[in-house]
């Protein structure tokens, strides 16, 4: 072992956004400029850094789930995307999702790792593990 | 065997672990996968990443004669 790292993930990659999307069978709906929420803020949790109520709703791009009555807003941030989703059960995404958006940015890293690994030659292996996914770059 | 694991939570959270380097070329292999995917925010070295080609580790100290 040489060291341990934990990273924040950053979405900077609509293609592999979207190839996250295919994979998990969401719709990915480009240039959507609104997506499907509460639609009125009831103030019961804290805003994403520079998200302002009036935001809310607003988006560049926008991820339909089957199933769902919501929709999760994919908004442009200079060189980066953020997510923006409401969780309130009726939207019914957290169950499809995962809390924190987590299966979305899971199913985004593996095809961002898988594209990039392969071009610089590392062979992977992806595991599927009791809490998550495990890829194997071997060098 | 040189590894680089990427462990992904269904919560979202990255995790890289680098197995089988030593010295700084752990670092400098899996540097791609920190600019691809984000932010690092926590960075643990290992004993191994002390340990280079070049520098033989002492285990004991050597203290008479």
């Amino acid at each position: 072992m040489s060291h341990i790292s934990k990273i924040e993930l950053v979405i900077h990659s609509l293609e592999d956004l979207k190839e996250a999307c295919r994979q998990l069978g969401f719709e990915f709906i480009e240039n959507q400029k609104t997506y499907k929420w509460y639609g009125r803020w009831v103030g019961d949790t804290a805003l994403p850094e520079g998200v302002k109520i009036e935001d809310i709703g607003k988006c560049d791009h926008a991820i339909r789930v089957s199933g769902c009555a919501y929709e999760v807003g994919v908004i442009k941030r200079g060189e980066h995307y953020i997510l923006l989703w409401d969780y309130f059960s009726a939207g019914g995404l957290v169950q499809k999702i995962g809390p924190n958006a987590g299966i979305l940015k899971q199913a985004y890293t593996v095809a961002r790792v898988r594209k990039e690994a392969r071009q610089k030659g590392y062979r992977i292996r992806v595991k599927k593990m009791d809490q998550g996914v495990r890829l194997v770059l071997t060098v | 065997m040189k590894e680089i694991v990427i462990d992904i939570s269904d919560d979202g959270e990255v995790r890289i672990e680098t197995k089988g380097f030593k010295g700084k070329a752990c670092l400098e292999e899996s540097q791609f996968l920190k600019n691809l995917l984000g932010k690092e925010t926590y960075k643990q070295l290992t004993p191994a990443y002390y340990n280079t080609n070049k520098k033989k580790v002492k285990k004991y100290l050597q203290l008479c004669g």
